[in-house]
């Protein structure tokens, strides 16, 4: 797990790409609910489920990539 | 070093991005305005607040004094004279009243409906109001919405335009003088922010739209059938 925060003098991979994930996962998120006024609670759901599976694929492309 | 320079310069300008959201919300950020359509690029309750305040966002402005050019439907049908909604088109008398609602989002240029002489241009009313295209309020004697009504001369009979201010829209230019000899499309006048235009019309014309159509100025023919009594 030390590779994932602080690695070589810089930051870990995994803690830069799942923070830049996230911030451009939030906007995303805004310009979707403003194109589609859709539920709030159906944004939620939806916009969650796609940051988990983003979030989970940076973790497993990091756990391959460090095997 | 050099790599992680370039991972706080990323990280900052997505901070950066994620701030402005926040100083905007609930209105969109600058950053994704260009990707939203113009009612949802300048929701209307930011409209009414720069409206209190009297300051406007640039890009709103530019937006909204737009001019685009228009190419007319062929033939010799009556055209729009507004960007708007349809909202009514009753009888009262022996004149059509073609009623066109105009939001803060439409081009607000008018055009001629047809081509002629400018008859009149005649000022009306003393107030501002909203709904003032509603139960005929423009045609009030005293409290009627402030107003221009253009009255053009046609071979086959005359068509008249007004041009109505609401609470929110105080100005009217009009572009064009009696006696002066006009084009069908032409442009004839503005009205400065949302407010409706009238367009008044012979009874015996036929009309081509409805209620809740959306017409596009000295574009969408809305009526035909003008012809000399």
């Amino acid at each position: 797990m030390n590779g994932f925060f602080w690695t070589c003098g810089h930051l870990g991979w995994g803690i830069f790409a799942l923070a830049v994930f996230t911030g451009l996962w939030w906007l995303l998120t805004d310009l979707y609910w403003r194109l589609n006024r859709i539920k709030a609670g159906r944004l939620v759901a939806t916009m969650a489920t796609g940051w988990i599976v983003g979030a989970g694929l940076i973790l497993l492309a990091l756990y391959v990539a460090t095997r | 070093m050099t790599m992680l320079v370039l991972q706080i310069l990323i990280l900052g300008l997505l901070g950066a991005a994620i701030v402005l959201w926040a100083l905007y919300f609930p209105y969109p950020s600058p950053l994704i305005r260009r990707w939203l359509p113009a009612r949802k690029r300048w929701p209307e309750a930011q409209i009414r607040m720069w409206l209190k305040d009297g300051r406007f966002q640039r890009s709103f402005l530019r937006h909204f004094y737009s001019d685009p050019e228009r190419m007319a439907s062929p033939g010799n049908s009556i055209l729009a004279p507004a960007d708007g909604l349809v909202t009514s088109a009753d009888m009262r008398g022996e004149i059509r009243y073609l009623v066109i609602a105009l939001s803060f989002w439409d081009m607000h240029v008018q055009r001629s409906p047809v081509s002629g002489r400018v008859l009149k241009v005649e000022s009306h009313g003393v107030d501002f109001m909203d709904g003032e295209g509603r139960e005929f309020a423009f045609l009030g004697e005293k409290a009627c919405p402030v107003q221009k009504r253009l009255v053009v001369a046609t071979n086959a009979g005359q068509v008249a335009v007004r041009l109505i201010t609401s609470l929110a829209a105080r100005r009217i230019e009009t572009w064009v003088c009696e006696g002066e000899e006009i084009e069908r499309g032409q442009r004839i006048g503005r009205i400065l922010l949302g407010s409706t235009v009238v367009l008044e019309l012979p009874a015996a014309t036929k009309l081509l739209v409805r209620t809740g159509d959306r017409v596009w100025a000295g574009q969408t023919a809305v009526a035909e059938g003008l012809t000399a009594p």
